[in-house]
């Protein structure tokens, strides 16, 4: 009998033990694993190209210092301004320098630099560490930029998304409510349509005239106004190419009304849109001058007063509208999810591995929560459970608003073309862009466009092309839903 | 006078075949042999960093080589025949040689009327030439995003003034619009180069003998006649020079663009360094881009050595 109970003892205790082992090994999570295996190369540096400016503060300052306090492996930030990303990285792999372990880029650009054989597949890597479920927090929108021909080559770590942000007094106000009623006979609302956009914007000029201001911007500046004909050709029902024999339909009647569409509003934002960057918008909407904006992210923090929270961000101006906005998605209601950031391992690395549980690391629920909400970053949030995070949500009055429209726009945004060559082709159609804005009737910038677009399928080969469009064009948020 | 120090020995004599012919060691190290060991390391380094680099140059543009692929097939005159059917190269083509008649035109008429004006005794001269030369010594693209902000249209000075001058709000996009686009450019391109025409030309006007003018007002010539048939023909070899410097350097014209237009609007700027730069550091097709300048520098020293030629026999 004593045996007995002996045994039955023992058996429990070895299996709570063994539960208990079980249950500890679950708990660990992506960011302990990470650091738990990256401490056997202790002394190492990991060298990282990031975008230069505040985007690099994050390792510089947070995440660099922090990872080799856990590890004992140095982080070097590369800086590069963003347009000279890519020329970076692509020089570097052609050199086989080895200059950078850790790649910091554009989702759109994956497919050229898997091509390239620049970057490093991650699969066996995550085999070996990631966590069961770890990533199926990322959202899924932004989990369609993971993978690339059936490999895993990046996590995703930004979730940039366009918003349209704007003056909740201007709109709340009696009086610009009846004036608006008054002269279009429509409620005055955020613009839920394209033409609702053009209209509130020659409204508010005429109202903010007197005090210097305007109606709306959007940045139109050569080098990043694609992203917004990207999404205008997309919500007007325009496709890029035609699947089967993959000419290019930029040109398309949807195409040609958006883009003349959007050289129309340019006559109601401010005076030399067609120069205006991130900075001019950002600054007129920080000063009060303009009643909407579309932009990323950051702006919807900062206009909160994020100013005095770091010192990296004294040199803003500051800010006039502070509990005054409001947040939306832009006209038509499928933002661009523009740009954004995956981190990669570069196949010249010779870290490959302590590269990868860097990156881990770093995109992993709690440091990435981390991350986000720093003052300074351009980190977005990119994680379900950013944006229920209630510390994140607690950050200014209506900072829940902000994260519900930020999780909407992924859900219905848009996603960069990506297929090999996405660079390209987007440079010819910001190029037709410009050019509509500077007086170019916009059929005839379009078509140039499509000549251009069809010259490079041809030289990249039609076929290889087109399978990459397939692949890419049936992915949820390829175009609207 | 000799200046080099060696014996005179009569050729033919058997003397003279056993001073010179005799010491190989005497060859490296006390005669001929010392002077190519010397120049040596010059002639590898021009050779490693200039030659091997357009040699290579040349190989790659007979490669099909692009970043997205890793194979770089050898296309023989592939690249050579595409890039001759490149319609935006000769539109960049087009835009550069533009820029640089209307550039160089006025920068030597500018740097000419400038030269006169101080070439003679003028009170403050010491300070004002070099004040005039600041321009020259600054960076180029210093200069286009200093010219950036001066043609701003919403905080520009330019825009400022006119507004002051016209009585109402000037809101030119000087940079977009394609009617002031080249204007804006080649303003800031004859603003900082003037200054070099001007140099070089006050160094010719300066070395005209003063009694050539003499000569001339005594047989009764006019300033005009004076200018046109004594002073431009003898400083027309600097002038010349001049130009061809101005010339090709405003021929390679990238940091203004960068910094002004980035080829825009549209590729209605784009030059043919800026296309370049493109097709290699953005795009990265290679052998393309090999093939494209090496037709652009044939196209170069074909015509600086017509223009030379041409100046010499004259």
């Amino acid at each position: 009998m004593n045996w007995k109970i002996h045994s039955v003892f023992v058996i429990s205790i070895l299996a709570l033990l063994s539960f208990g082992l079980q249950s500890y090994g679950q708990e660990k999570s992506a960011a302990d694993i990470a650091v738990e295996a990256a401490k056997k190369y202790k002394g190492i540096t990991l060298r990282v190209i990031w975008e230069a400016g505040l985007q690099a503060q994050d390792p510089i300052v947070f995440s660099g210092p922090l990872w080799e306090k856990l590890t004992g492996i140095k982080v070097q930030t590369i800086e590069t301004p963003f347009p000279e990303l890519f020329s970076k990285i692509v020089t570097a792999h052609l050199a086989g320098s080895g200059d950078f372990d850790v790649i910091n880029y554009v989702p759109a650009w994956q497919a050229d630099l898997v091509e390239a054989g620049a970057l490093e597949p991650l699969d066996d890597f995550m085999n070996k560490y990631m966590p069961p479920g770890a990533l199926d927090d990322i959202h899924p929108t932004y989990q369609q930029w993971l993978v690339w021909k059936g490999k895993h080559y990046g996590i995703f770590d930004d979730g940039d998304t366009f918003v349209m942000y704007y003056r909740k007094d201007l709109f709340g106000d009696k009086a610009n409510q009846e004036a608006y009623k008054a002269k279009y006979g429509q409620d005055l609302r955020p613009p839920q349509t394209w033409q609702e956009w053009d209209q509130i914007c020659a409204f508010f000029k005429e109202r903010l005239a007197a005090s210097g201001g305007h109606g709306c911007a959007i940045q139109r500046a050569a080098g990043q106004t694609y992203p917004w004909v990207e999404e205008e050709l997309r919500v007007y029902g325009a496709k890029f190419f035609d699947p089967e024999t993959m000419k290019a339909t930029i040109n398309s009647e949807a195409a040609i009304k958006a883009l003349t569409d959007m050289v129309n509003n340019n006559k109601n934002m401010p005076p030399g849109i067609e120069k205006w960057s991130f900075i001019e918008v950002f600054s007129a909407w920080m000063d009060g001058k303009v009643a909407m904006i579309i932009s990323w992210p950051p702006p919807g923090r900062w206009s909160q007063g994020y100013r005095d929270r770091a010192e990296q961000l004294k040199w803003m101006p500051e800010t006039k509208v502070i509990g005054k906005v409001g947040y939306a998605l832009p006209p038509g209601g499928h933002p661009e999810l523009a740009a954004g950031f995956n981190l990669g391992v570069s196949s010249d690395s010779p870290n490959k591995e302590a590269a990868y549980l860097f990156i881990q690391w770093l995109t992993s629920k709690e440091i990435s929560l981390q991350r986000v909400m720093l003052p300074y970053a351009l980190r977005d949030p990119y994680r379900l459970s950013h944006y229920e995070s209630k510390e994140y949500r607690s950050q200014w009055d209506n900072a829940g608003e902000y994260l519900d429209v930020l999780k909407l726009g992924a859900e219905k945004g848009l996603l960069d073309l990506a297929i090999p060559g996405a660079r390209e082709y987007e440079e010819a159609l910001d190029r037709a862009a410009v050019a509509a804005y500077a007086g170019t009737p916009p059929k005839e910038a379009l078509d140039k466009a499509a000549a251009e677009w069809d010259a490079i399928t041809q030289r990249l080969g039609v076929d290889k092309q087109r399978e990459a469009y397939k692949e890419w064009a049936s992915r949820p948020n390829a175009y609207p839903r | 006078m000799q200046i080099i120090d060696t014996p005179v020995v009569p050729t033919g004599s058997k003397k003279s075949v056993e001073a010179v012919a005799p010491q190989r060691g005497k060859f490296i190290w006390g005669g001929r042999g010392i002077r190519y060991l010397l120049v040596a390391p010059s002639v590898i380094l021009i050779l490693s960093f200039t030659i091997f680099p357009i040699l290579y140059l040349f190989w790659i543009s007979f490669l099909d080589w692009t970043f997205q692929r890793r194979e770089r097939p050898f296309i023989g005159l592939g690249n050579y025949i595409q890039v001759l059917q490149d319609t935006r190269m000769w539109e960049a083509l087009g835009h550069t040689l533009f820029i640089m008649v209307v550039a160089v035109s006025a920068e030597l008429i500018l740097g000419l009327l400038l030269a006169q004006v101080l070439v003679g005794k003028l009170p403050g001269k010491q300070i004002l030439i070099p004040l005039l030369i600041l321009p020259t010594i600054m960076c180029p693209v210093v200069v286009g995003y200093g010219w950036r902000m001066l043609w701003d249209t919403q905080y520009g000075p330019i825009n400022e003034v006119l507004g002051w001058i016209l009585g109402h709000p000037v809101n030119l996009v000087w940079l977009i619009n394609p009617k002031t686009v080249y204007f804006s450019l080649i303003v800031a391109e004859v603003w900082q180069w003037t200054p070099f025409m001007f140099l070089a030309l006050l160094a010719g006007l300066s070395a005209i003998n003063p009694e050539l003018y003499e000569a001339a007002a005594l047989d009764g010539a006019t300033a005009w006649q004076t200018f046109w048939h004594m002073t431009l023909p003898l400083i027309r070899p600097i002038m010349i020079i001049a130009l061809i410097i101005r010339s090709l350097d405003v021929f390679k014209i990238f940091d203004l663009i960068f910094a002004l237009t980035v080829g825009g609007p549209g590729t209605f700027t784009e030059t043919i360094t800026f296309y370049i730069y493109t097709l290699g550091f953005k795009n990265f097709r290679l052998g393309y881009t090999a093939a494209m300048a090496f037709i652009v520098l044939i196209l170069v020293s074909t015509a600086t050595t017509l223009f030379l030629r041409r100046f010499s026999e004259e």
